[in-house]
């Protein structure tokens, strides 16, 4: 598996994007590189766990699991059953918490 | 779904695949940190990727060749150097027309074929996932990540043939038993009562963790692992103890007989005699008695710092002592025990909100912990000054166990006067031990006096999960246990009695022993 050959296709990729989306890009390169994504990951973990969110998608999944079946289940029954719900379930207080991590950690990198 | 994967990876399991999917989890999924671009390159079976390069891919290549995002659930192809959304079905197509039948997930790890249309898990590659993490997550500090208990086949074998299950309800009474009192043993049914409801000690015999080596029928582990499937068993009738009593005259001959004795005595007589015994499972790893790693040094060992300072060149010499249990004087023993060293104004700690004059287990502690003078008789022979000097001695906490166990001395053996001292102390259902330990002390000599309260740190949060009591006088008396079942349960064990108790029953009472339990617990 030959991995050297990504420069022309990112160049061609970043025409086509929007501005938004290359600023997303950007921030999201530097999160990796600083290995602050994966921190961020961790910590969010962390949060959904402790304020019972976690709990509350198990139970969604288990109804998801009980009308399919186990048998037939797929990961995309549940993905698209439970993820609207899910996405609203999140406590403002958490999407708070990490929107002043990547802040702080931007004001602390900017180039 | 089968748990041997689908048949369709046997395509993609040719060559040196195992390592081609190393470095796609390295280099896509989970990719080391920026520190390890400082470090050598990594030499991985025969492949050859650079840490600094890994960082790269991640950073850099991991967008849909389609439409550029990063975002949509990116998958990469398990069989070309194709990266494509999964929402927005961009890998979908890259599969169709290539024929490429399986992705990888750049999130989690997950294994996708687009034949069976969902995710698959093959062991191999389930084995290779979970070691690539691991890797990872070491590198970056992250720690062990908690994974949930799965039986092995010879677990799943029994399972099988014991279909009957127990379910474990808010209002369930399992564990609470009786012990029936063979004759003034009440000092041994109380801590039998207490042992049984130590969660981790529950744990470890409800999970058959002890591995007997020892010969003989003698063996105090083996005698406790049979209580503990008695306690938890469903059985409401009493117990009635009387191997465990013959074993206890064998192997601590100054409790035999059938006068009173001190349950604090039994305490540390017991778990003296388990751990011995425990020794004998690990026989071959225990050379040093001091690092031995059984169950019972892993919960109640804790180590004890005292620092003995010289007056004349303030040289500092330390040393850490194990302990099982930490006991402390109290107010009407014939040692002073007001007036206490400085900076301990009465400030509140721990929410100890008793009316002034009673005393608390703050009180108490913060006397165990406070800068004693030895005196003109004890000089101490000082290496800084190669002569004996005058010096204080400080206790503090250098390590806490999982359990710590309070002991009031209550019981006064002094040459004049033998009694039992019924000053009530009291103590909290949550303690905090951040002001006891070395590591504050070491701040509080830098200067800084009062340590604020960390609320972020939890590694010194204690709760209380079992009370001893004794009624009556040093010559005779009877003991009893509150023990805490369920968070906010509490039940009073009175031998063969156990009755519902109220939080305030506990906190009210005198107070002999006292058992806390970290709240948090950490995984090494």
């Amino acid at each position: 598996m030959v991995c050297g050959t990504a420069g022309n296709k990112q160049q061609q990729r970043e025409i086509n994007m929007s501005k938004e989306s290359q600023m997303r890009a950007a921030i999201n390169q530097k999160l990796i590189e600083m290995g602050e994504r994966e921190r961020l990951k961790e910590l969010l973990r962390a949060k959904l766990i402790e304020c019972g969110w976690r709990d509350q998608l198990k139970a969604l999944c288990k109804e998801v699991i009980k009308e399919k079946g186990i048998e037939n289940v797929t990961v995309e029954d549940l993905v698209a059953g439970v993820t609207p719900k899910g996405r609203a379930l999140v406590p403002d207080s958490v999407k708070k918490e990490l929107l002043q991590r990547i802040r702080a950690f931007l004001a602390q990198h900017s180039t | 779904m089968s748990p041997a994967g689908c048949s369709h990876v046997n395509g993609f399991k040719v060559d040196n695949w195992k390592q081609n999917l190393r470095v796609i989890y390295q280099c896509f999924v989970w990719s080391g940190s920026a520190e390890t671009r400082k470090r050598k390159c990594v030499v991985e079976e025969g492949g050859f990727v650079p840490d600094a390069l890994k960082i790269t891919f991640k950073a850099k290549s991991c967008m849909c060749h389609m439409c550029g995002a990063h975002l949509n659930r990116l998958h990469s192809c398990l069989h070309c150097v194709f990266f494509g959304c999964f929402s927005k079905k961009h890998i979908h197509e890259h599969a169709k027309n290539k024929r490429h039948n399986l992705a990888i997930d750049l999130l989690y790890g997950g294994i996708y074929c687009f034949v069976c249309q969902d995710y698959i898990y093959d062991k191999d590659m389930e084995q290779i996932a979970k070691e690539e993490q691991r890797k990872a997550w070491k590198l970056q500090g992250i720690g062990e990540k908690y994974s949930m208990w799965e039986p092995t086949k010879r677990e799943l074998e029994l399972l099988r043939h014991n279909p009957k299950r127990r379910k474990i309800t808010a209002n369930c009474t399992i564990g609470l038993r009786g012990l029936i009192n063979l004759g003034n043993t009440c000092f041994m049914n109380c801590i039998v009562q207490a042992l049984t409801h130590t969660p981790l000690l529950r744990d470890f015999f409800l999970s058959d963790r002890h591995k007997c080596e020892m010969q003989s029928n003698s063996c105090l582990v083996c005698e406790m692992s049979q209580l503990f499937q008695e306690f938890y068993s469903g059985h409401r009738s009493p117990h009635i103890p009387f191997r465990l009593l013959h074993l206890v005259w064998t192997h601590a001959r100054h409790l035999a007989g059938y006068e009173q004795q001190d349950a604090h005595e039994f305490l540390i007589a017991a778990l003296d005699v388990l751990h011995r015994h425990c020794k004998d499972d690990n026989g071959k790893k225990a050379n040093n008695p001091n690092h031995c790693n059984c169950i019972i040094d892993q919960i109640f060992t804790g180590g004890l710092q005292s620092d003995v300072t010289c007056q004349v060149c303030h040289g500092v010499s330390t040393t850490i002592d194990p302990f099982w249990d930490i006991s402390l004087d109290l107010p009407g023993s014939s040692t002073p025990f007001w007036p206490l060293s400085p900076g301990s104004d009465g400030s509140v700690v721990n929410g100890d909100s008793h009316p002034s004059g009673a005393t608390t287990l703050t009180d108490c502690l913060r006397r165990f912990t406070r800068p004693e003078h030895l005196g003109s008789s004890a000089k101490i022979k000082c290496s800084g000054c190669h002569s004996y000097q005058e010096s204080t001695k400080q206790l503090t906490m250098k390590r806490l166990p999982i359990v710590a166990c309070f002991h009031l001395k209550r019981f006064e053996h002094s040459a004049k006067l033998r009694r039992k001292i019924t000053t009530y102390v009291s103590f909290p259902l949550e303690l905090d031990m951040t002001p006891f330990m070395a590591s504050s002390k070491e701040s509080r000599m830098n200067g800084q006096y009062q340590q604020p309260v960390d609320s972020l740190n939890n590694d010194n949060k204690y709760s209380l999960f079992a009370v001893v009591n004794h009624q009556g006088t040093l010559e005779s008396g009877h003991y009893t246990t509150f023990i805490r079942q369920h968070k906010d349960q509490w039940f009073k064990c009175d031998d063969a009695i156990i009755t519902k108790a109220s939080i305030k029953d506990v906190l009210d009472s005198e107070g002999y022993l006292l058992f806390y339990h970290k709240q948090f617990l950490e995984y090494e």
